[in-house]
């Protein structure tokens, strides 16, 4: 019976079911965009910087001081890789000096990395610079015959470095079919020689933005100055192995890496370092707090185990923040619906009241009564749910197998931002649940007014209606 | 045997400050088997002294006793069930189940007290034969006449052996071929059934038909005939 009274006025149960599946095909595919590029936004800060779980000095986050510093003993290692989601440490040594090249000087950081291990995390082997457009790769390029746009295009962005080739490409915004035949010439004339760090030799990495201020190529020499462990002084004379092209132009100017054994010299800080990095095997949120947990359990003062949380607090909040508009606009998108569907309970009580006073009469419950409205409603929302559903899956999972790729501007934005110019859908999760439970929260919220009505039902004013 | 007893009953509307008497102190008497119409000018109190008998409304004051049950002693959903029991009703205007078969709306009751499926086509097919639409058993409401929509609606009524059928101005709606096909029908399911019918009406023919005929005027009896057989 509450099938058929779904069909007695079938546009409006379809106009009904169809405010629905709006809004939950809608709100599904918002919040899968949204919860996909914060998953997305965090692996890339984690997985290049900090990493998901550190172990420091208790007061070395707050203080950034180079005498909050730990000892990088066998034992620690050994204690913190007995837990099994433990993959590798991964030390550094990061502080601050003064850094000369010529007669012009500068603030900088230095972070202090071991040159193999690091690859694990941050992986700035792939940051270094490959692709360096100058004066004279432009002038090369243009006399080799490259087609007028691309010959301008190439002059707009003289002084441009880039670490690899898409990110060349992407910028140059050259079509997909035009790619094979002009970006060996391309990359040919713009091929920069660069060089990576190695355990015991004096040289470093700088970024960018940071060789061009203090003037620096490859193969000249950085001197640093700075304070020490303990007091100690810290003095020393590099040579730049290599420049890489930090997607932080805030980091690309003020970078400079050195081995850390190299680093720990400098420092006068044998064996020791500012924080472990944990690389971790399972990154689910479950295996990592628990990994924390036990590990921060294991340590005593002043080791501290900070997990990524605690590390990345401002960007979380800023997550937050943004999370909570997207939460207000979805709620708008569902108090929209919720008047929908709050009218057609409306209308439909209004215009079936005698037939609810006849049928009381006859002898039905009004509790039986008033569950046949309860399931129309119910049918509506569960349409309209599962429609909405099934219409928004398709999306999500091609969305979350190929990601939005910005280009040109959007995505030079992302990259200045350090971010991968990709905006990923998240799978499948209880997000989905929590909006099919939403939506059916609404559906019973609005079935209270005729629920009420059918309880109060007056028979003899009903059935004049 | 007596199946219906008012005594002495009284509905009074409070509207504002004044008090409309609809029924002011009627007793009467029915029982199984009669046929019987409540007459009266309009606003009499015919369709308010239905509602009371069928336990729609409850009286202001008096008694209302069916088959030995004292109406005002049920609860709301014991009297729910009470009339789905015993008490049968044709609306003026059908009032049946519009997304539901001729067919459905007479075992509506059937269904709700739980009938068997094989007890419930036989009546079904009883009723609708006896109405004379057997052959519209799977049409809606909608694709029936109003005299054939009325006839569903006295099946339905008599679908589970209520004590009585109330009738509101059966044939108000009707032309006069369909009432007097429709009061023939009634008639004729009265004398099978044994059912007794209680109308209330304008109509001369209903009234021509009525073995008994109670005159309302202002919410009091003032006559109640028993024509002889």
């Amino acid at each position: 019976m509450a099938w058929r009274n779904l069909w007695r006025n079938r546009r409006r149960t379809l106009i009904t079911v169809a405010s629905v599946f709006f809004a939950v095909f809608f709100a599904l595919v918002m919040r899968s965009l949204q919860l996909g590029a914060y998953d997305h936004m965090f692996r890339n800060i984690i997985e290049s910087y900090t990493g998901y779980l550190q172990i420091q000095h208790e007061d070395f986050w707050d203080t950034r001081s180079i005498d909050n510093l730990i000892e990088n003993s066998p034992e620690l290692e050994k204690l913190i890789l007995k837990n099994e989601n433990a993959d590798l440490l991964i030390p550094r040594i990061e502080s601050f000096a003064l850094a000369s090249s010529g007669e012009v000087s500068k603030g900088v950081l230095v972070m202090g990395v071991d040159p193999e291990r690091e690859k694990y995390l941050s992986n700035i082997g792939s940051r270094l610079i490959k692709y360096y457009i100058t004066e004279e790769s432009i002038e090369l390029i243009r006399n080799s015959g490259a087609p007028e746009d691309v010959a301008k295009r190439i002059s707009e962005l003289k002084g441009n470095a880039y670490p690899s080739n898409s990110s060349l490409e992407l910028d140059l915004g050259i079509r997909a079919g035009d790619s094979a035949s002009l970006m060996p010439l391309i990359r040919s004339n713009t091929n920069f020689r660069n060089g990576y760090i190695k355990s015991g030799e004096s040289s470093v990495l700088t970024g960018k933005a940071l060789a061009e201020y203090l003037k620096l190529s490859v193969g000249d020499t950085i001197v640093l100055i700075g304070q020490g462990y303990r007091g100690a002084s810290a003095a020393g004379k590099y040579r730049v192995a290599g420049i890489v092209k930090l997607p932080s132009p805030d980091l690309d100017n003020k970078i400079v890496y050195l081995p850390l054994d190299v680093c720990q010299e400098l420092y006068d800080a044998p064996g020791m370092v500012t924080s472990l990095a944990v690389s971790v095997k399972d990154n689910g949120d479950r295996a990592v707090d628990a990994m924390t947990g036990l590990i921060g359990k294991e340590l005593s003062p002043p080791l501290k185990a900070m997990d990524w949380r605690q590390m990345n607090e401002l960007l979380i909040n800023q997550m937050e923040g943004d999370n909570k508009s997207g939460m207000v606009m979805i709620a708008i998108l569902y108090l929209v619906i919720a008047f929908g569907i709050f009218g057609t309970v409306l209308m439909m009580t209004a215009e079936r009241r005698r037939e609810f006073g006849v049928l009381v009469a006859v002898g039905m419950q009004k509790t039986k009564l008033a569950r046949v409205v309860v399931f129309e409603m119910l049918y509506i929302g569960f349409m309209g749910i599962l429609s909405g559903t099934l219409a928004a899956m398709p999306v999500i999972i091609y969305g979350y197998l190929h990601p939005i790729r910005f280009t040109g501007e959007m995505g030079k934005m992302y990259e200045d931002y350090g971010l991968e110019p990709v905006m990923p859908f998240l799978p499948a999760d209880w997000y989905i649940v929590w909006q099919m439970v939403v939506v059916a929260v609404i559906v019973l919220i609005a079935l209270i007014y005729p629920v009420r009505k059918i309880m109060r039902t007056d028979v003899v004013k009903s059935l004049k209606a | 045997m007596k199946i219906l007893e008012l005594k002495d009953v009284h509905k009074i509307y409070n509207s504002s400050e004044i008090k409309v008497h609809a029924v002011d102190g009627v007793t009467l008497s029915f029982n199984e088997g009669e046929f019987a119409a409540i007459v009266g000018p309009s606003g009499s109190g015919k369709t308010t002294l239905l509602n009371l008998i069928g336990g729609l409304d409850m009286p202001s004051s008096g008694e209302i006793i069916i088959d030995g049950t004292n109406l005002a002693t049920l609860k709301s959903s014991q009297l729910i069930d009470f009339r789905m029991r015993n008490i049968g009703f044709v609306f003026q205007a059908y009032n049946l189940i519009p997304v539901l078969t001729a067919k459905e709306n007479v075992e509506f009751i059937m269904t709700l007290q739980k009938w068997s499926r094989e007890e419930r086509d036989k009546r079904t097919f009883e009723l609708l034969k006896a109405v004379g639409l057997g052959d519209r058993a799977s049409s809606r409401p909608s694709k029936l006449s109003g005299g054939q929509q009325q006839r569903v609606a006295v099946a339905r009524a008599l679908a589970s052996r209520p004590k009585f059928v109330l009738a509101d101005e059966p044939t108000a709606n009707l032309d006069s071929r369909s009432a007097a096909t429709l009061l023939e029908i009634m008639e004729k399911l009265n004398h099978e059934e044994k059912i007794t019918f209680i109308f209330s009406t304008h109509d001369p023919r209903v009234m021509k038909m009525a073995h008994r005929v109670i005159t309302l005027e202002d919410g009091q009896v003032v006559s109640d005939d028993v024509k002889e057989a």
